[in-house]
């Protein structure tokens, strides 16, 4: 950004080109903190003015910290293979509000007919197993020994 | 003969039951073995429960309450530093649920003997304010608290005498006085960038509590034996739930979370003889708030320093109990800056949190440097008042310790709770204009003279 000066104008930007992405929480948070992956080059202000503007969500408090992403993978050529950092908002909603990661892939309601498919699939399959392993009673011992 | 083959089967070593005699066996005078408990030194559960017991053991013997604490804070690890005056959002009820405090609106129905009757001119507004506005107060309490009151402002006057009545104006003058001091009269440089509580707000307040306190220890004999201290230090160190440590070489135990308070109030008046009990130590005024989550979501951070209980003097100082406690609030939690951040609800949680966190880390200190931790609970009530200001806008809270036991083994069969009486910040007085104080609040300033006439029964 351009150095602030007293006697200067206001710096306004229009179109940022920032994205915030609203992610899961790894650790359960408190029900008024949302969490966000932000560019590594956004301030605290600036996240609460994006909110505040552009989505009109009332911020109380914004706490951001910087994400390290390991370098200790390696590729075929054995050389280390970096995971991009990035840094984590964590906002607290204003005004009482309360916010809660949806469940993005809910468990959806089968038929009777998938239903009844998985069960026979599951039955077969359990039965090949059996085939695999041979008789319990032999206790693991190879059926070409013997007599 | 039968009997006698049988005899020889089984041989001549054998004792048959003939051979031993029936009757009382023979108590052994001292057990051949040592008793069979757990190993000390084993990585088990029941090796760490022992560990525990010979600590605890270990604590309960020791002589002086100075080896105690000492012992108590003996082990370091890392612990979260609790700040009473903190921006954090919502943090009273964090703070309550991590004291086990109860918060109850108003100030306490006091008795209305512990009252003495006011000059002429604000008898009326006393008596009709004794049982205090207080919403909660039971309605039972208020009704006797009520008829009382002006009974019991009649009688002693006239009968006993011996209790002149307080004047109101003297002391209001005296207010005016230290304020047109501090803010008017006095030729003082601007404030230097972020230090405007320092420059008027800070000295105003000290002079205010010094004549104060100065002018009504003749009528309260415990502040004439009190101890005023400038700035003292209170820390306080306790555990309060379990969590499973995350990194480190101890990654995967299970600790009991560590916090400590280390908090500076402006002012402090320690007394040699406890306040009285408020209610009996068992009392239920409400429910404590349950939070789940970690407590650096607040946030919250830790740090590992030594685990100090201090109540502003060492434990042979003769003023051992606390009576009163000033807070000035620094710059950085202005009404303005709030206001300006639209997180008006979030100016009385400052307050309510200031009141609780420190009181709650004196009255624990007290209890401590009696002998009560957390395994040997207190058998009586420790009562402590606090004012937390920002030079204009005055809240009163008052604190009654009823338990110490807050680790996971100690809670879980205690039903005590401690509570906190406080009320919304209210102006002292509206501008200073001119060598004027315009729109001066009595009601704050008759609050604060109950609160420094609060004193034991017998005396």
């Amino acid at each position: 950004y351009p150095l602030f000066q007293r006697g200067g104008p206001q710096l306004r930007i229009f179109r940022p080109n920032f994205f915030m992405l609203a992610v899961r929480p790894g650790v359960p948070q408190p029900e008024d903190t949302v969490q966000f992956r932000v560019s590594m080059e956004m301030t605290k202000l600036d996240i609460r003015n994006y909110l505040e503007k552009i989505y009109n969500v009332p911020v109380a408090a914004v706490r951001t910290r910087i994400q390290y992403g390991a370098n200790n993978k390696r590729n075929h050529r054995n050389q280390r293979v970096k995971k991009p950092d990035y840094k984590v908002a964590y906002v607290q909603l204003g005004q009482g509000q309360t916010f809660q990661f949806p469940n993005l892939f809910p468990e959806k309601e089968q038929d009777a007919e998938t239903r009844s498919f998985d069960d026979f699939r599951d039955k077969y399959m359990e039965k090949e197993k059996e085939k695999q392993e041979g008789d319990p009673r032999r206790g693991g011992v190879p059926d070409w020994f013997g007599l | 003969m039968a009997s006698l083959r049988v005899r020889r089967l089984l041989g001549p070593g054998r004792r048959w039951l003939s051979e031993t005699v029936p009757g009382a066996p023979s108590p052994p005078a001292s057990p051949l073995y040592p008793p069979v408990v757990a190993s000390i030194t084993a990585k088990s559960k029941a090796a760490k429960s022992r560990r525990l017991q010979r600590f605890n053991q270990r604590v309960h013997a020791a002589a002086t309450v100075e080896e105690k604490l000492r012992l108590y804070g003996k082990l370091q690890r890392p612990k979260y530093t609790v700040y009473p005056q903190t921006f954090a959002l919502n943090a009273d009820r964090w703070y309550r649920s991590f004291t086990r405090t109860v918060l109850v609106p108003g100030m306490p129905p006091r008795a209305a003997t512990a009252k003495p009757p006011v000059a002429a001119a604000g008898a009326t507004p006393e008596a009709g304010r004794a049982p205090e506005p207080g919403v909660k107060a039971p309605a039972a309490a208020e009704a006797p608290g009520t008829a009382e009151a002006p009974g019991a402002a009649k009688t002693p006057g006239p009968a006993a005498g011996a209790t002149p009545q307080i004047d109101i104006g003297e002391l209001r003058s005296l207010v005016c006085d230290a304020l047109l001091q501090e803010s008017f009269y006095q030729n003082k440089k601007r404030p230097f960038l972020y230090r405007d509580q320092d420059h008027t707000p800070g000295p105003f307040l000290t002079q205010l509590v010094s004549t104060l306190a100065a002018s009504l220890s003749g009528r309260n004999p415990l502040l004439a034996a009190s101890s005023l201290d400038l700035n003292p230090e209170v820390n306080y160190y306790w555990h309060h739930g379990t969590e499973v440590v995350v990194h480190g070489h101890r990654k995967g135990r299970v600790d009991p979370v560590r916090f400590q308070i280390d908090d500076n109030p402006h002012l402090q008046i320690r007394v040699p003889k406890q306040l009285p009990e408020v209610v009996p130590l068992e009392s239920d005024l409400g429910d404590v708030p349950v939070i789940d989550h970690k407590p650096s979501k607040l946030p919250l951070f830790k740090k590992q320093y030594e685990n100090k209980v201090f109540i502003g003097s060492k434990v042979a100082d003769p003023c051992c109990y606390g009576h009163t406690q000033f807070h000035l609030l620094p710059d950085k939690l202005k009404r303005e800056r709030f206001i300006r951040e639209r997180l008006e609800d979030q100016i009385e949680v400052v307050y309510r949190s200031n009141g609780i966190a420190s009181l709650f880390a004196w009255t624990a200190a007290q209890a401590m440097y009696q002998g009560f931790w957390s395994e040997a609970d207190v058998t009586r009530p420790f009562v402590s008042q606090a004012v937390v200001t920002d030079g204009k806008y005055f809240a009163f809270f008052c604190y009654q310790l009823n338990t110490l036991a807050l680790t996971a083994e100690t809670i879980k069969n205690n039903t005590r709770k401690n509570i906190c009486w406080g009320t919304d910040s209210k102006p002292l007085y509206d501008v200073v204009e001119d060598g004027n104080v315009k729109g001066f609040n009595d009601e704050v300033l008759l609050q604060l003279v109950h609160f420094l006439l609060n004193r034991p029964k017998e005396l």
